[in-house]
């Protein structure tokens, strides 16, 4: 079997995957610091649902 | 080595992290700021604390040992550690953690499920399993690092024990959760560096990534035997591809790689990450630093165990006899002195995290959820704090005298420390968060089935402890006494679950406990 990058396809997959799965986080955190604003407003400190707790007390 | 490095580094290493124990101490008010640091932990922080609580000094030296023998299929693991262990751990389990427990007022797993289903002797049945297994996981932790410090340096292995013991100790008792995450960051960045050192300087030392592996993939079996290997696994083809498939040394990598991949979902030190979170957002910002984290400690351990085999080729070294021993013995033959006190730091590090963390768990379990919660219902905020920090130096206490004697059984029960967790909180764990019908019952059944059941496979079945624990493994077909018990034992814990939830539907105060705990999702 052809290897690439010295490895057998299966573990290159396996290797290129483990990068890959790195940046996928590296874009999630980016598409919501950046992009995706408008779910900030959404965003639940434990302050305000301490706080929403207390009025429904 | 020159003993005066170690008790440089040593000294410097304890008053580091005894000045932020104190920072900490001087944080910690309530019971909230010593269990999940006030809930006020920012990104960084939690990327690096979740991290060095993951990756544990075991996993840098046996995994990237384990690699060199199994070769880089052991990669599997690495794309699992940050697409289950950093991505679907925070997005599908993170954030619902935290806000449910917010809502619950739950300040660990085990008090997670106890108000969640209503139930104090769920808590306490739940804090018992975790602090008695991490007391053997913590011991093997020290053992691991202190006979690797006793080699390198020549310092009595108890003295590597205590010093160790107290060090971490120290800091965590007094500074509680505060300094044992502001503790991990340092500590994180040091295994980071000496990670990211040890893989350069190795790939560079082989011309690059594709000359690298290209050496590895030409090396044949003769290449290994005639170096030192006593045994080529059966199955095994090269270092660079897949074994045979259903071979027992397939078998061994599937255990590795879904036993420990999948089984970080349940871990309740890393639960307790999510729960010190100071708001959604945090914990949606660790996700990037998380994946960076563990790519660079995994990814790098694992791509460097095959290529060590090259290395000790190419420099006339011998197969040092065991998997564990093949990285420090790299570190200790090719690269300078600085970098390998800078190393065995870096895997010190590594260790002290991880055994903060477990000590910080299994405190709080016997703590809160045996004593506090269970055998005396109600105390105040100092009186819960005292019992907690008293419950943590018995934990430690007993960790330093089972380490000073260890007998054979903690290795083997390490072994199983992830499956074991998973196996029995991750099925009643995940339904909690998501299946508002699951019932305080369902919970039991499928907790108690899957732990007698995970415990049963690895007494009589599985191929590494049923011969040291009863001489032999039930069945000599190695495709069932590989077969990590996480394949059956999880799912069975899930089925229990599910059915005994229809069976034996909540009560009024379970759907009480269920309406405030969606309250925020």
């Amino acid at each position: 079997m052809a290897l690439i990058l010295g490895m057998d396809f299966f573990v290159f997959i396996a290797w290129i995957g483990t990068i890959l799965a790195a940046i996928f986080c590296v874009i999630y955190g980016i598409y919501y610091e950046y992009i995706k604003k408008s779910n900030n407003d959404k965003d639940n400190s434990s302050k305000s649902i301490n706080k929403n707790k207390k009025e429904v007390q | 080595m020159d003993v005066l490095f170690f008790a440089i580094f040593m000294a410097l290493f304890a008053g580091v992290f005894a000045f932020l124990g104190y920072l900490g101490y001087k944080k910690t008010k309530t019971a909230e700021d010593y269990y999940v640091a006030g809930r006020k932990m920012g990104p960084i922080v939690i990327a690096f604390s979740y991290g060095a609580t993951f990756i544990s000094a075991v996993a840098l030296i046996g995994f990237s040992g384990i690699s060199s023998v199994y070769g880089h299929s052991l990669l599997w693991l690495a794309f699992l550690n940050i697409f289950v262990g950093i991505l679907i751990a925070f997005i599908f389990y993170g954030f619902r953690t935290r806000k449910m427990g917010l809502s619950l007022k739950a300040l660990t797993l085990p008090e997670l499920l106890g108000n969640r289903f209503n139930s104090t002797k769920l808590q306490a049945t739940s804090g018992l399993i975790i602090a008695v297994f991490m007391v053997f996981y913590t011991t093997a932790v020290f053992l691991a690092i202190a006979t690797l410090f006793e080699v390198t340096f020549g310092i009595p292995y108890w003295i590597c024990v205590i010093v160790f013991t107290i060090v971490v100790g120290l800091y965590l008792i007094v500074g509680g959760l505060y300094a044992v995450m502001w503790t991990h960051a340092i500590q994180g960045i040091l295994m980071l560096i000496g990670m990211v050192i040890l893989t350069i300087g190795i790939y560079m030392m082989l011309g690059g990534i594709g000359p690298a592996h290209e050496a590895a993939s030409m090396l044949t079996q003769e290449d290994l035997t005639s170096m030192g290997w006593t045994s080529i696994p059966s199955g095994f083809t090269t270092l660079t591809s897949f074994p045979e498939l259903f071979s027992p040394a397939y078998m061994l990598l599937l255990t590795l790689i879904f036993g420990v991949g999948i089984g970080v979902l349940a871990q309740p030190q890393l639960i307790v990450r999510y729960l010190s979170a100071k708001s959604e957002k945090a914990l949606r910002r660790a996700i990037p630093y998380g994946g960076i984290f563990i790519l660079l400690m995994t990814f790098t351990a694992f791509s460097i165990g095959p290529l060590s085999n090259v290395l000790m080729i190419n420099n006339g070294l011998s197969y040092p006899g065991t998997p564990d021993k093949v990285v420090p013995l790299i570190v200790n033959e090719l690269f300078p002195e600085w970098f390998v006190v800078l190393f065995l730091f870096a895997v010190l590090s590594a260790a002290m995290s991880t055994a903060s963390a477990l000590f910080h768990t299994a405190g709080a379990s016997i703590g809160r959820d045996v004593f506090e919660k269970s055998l005396m219902k109600k105390c105040s905020e100092k009186k819960s704090l005292l019992i907690t920090r008293i419950a943590t130096l018995g934990i430690v206490f007993a960790t330093l005298i089972i380490s000073l004697n260890p007998p054979d059984v903690v290795a083997i029960l390490t072994s199983f420390f992830f499956g074991l967790m998973a196996c029995t909180f991750l099925a009643p764990y995940t339904l909690m968060l998501y299946w508002k019908k699951i019932s305080r019952f369902g919970a039991w059944f499928g907790m108690l089935g899957g732990f007698i059941f995970t415990m049963g496979w690895y007494v009589l079945i599985y191929f590494k402890t049923a011969p040291e624990l009863i001489g032999r493994s039930l069945t000599e077909n190695y495709l069932i006494n590989m077969l990590d018990p996480i394949f059956i034992g999880l799912p069975l814990s899930f089925i229990l679950t599910i059915i005994f939830s229809f069976l034996i539907k909540q009560d009024n105060e379970e759907i009480k406990s269920m309406n405030l705990a969606f309250e925020n999702i």
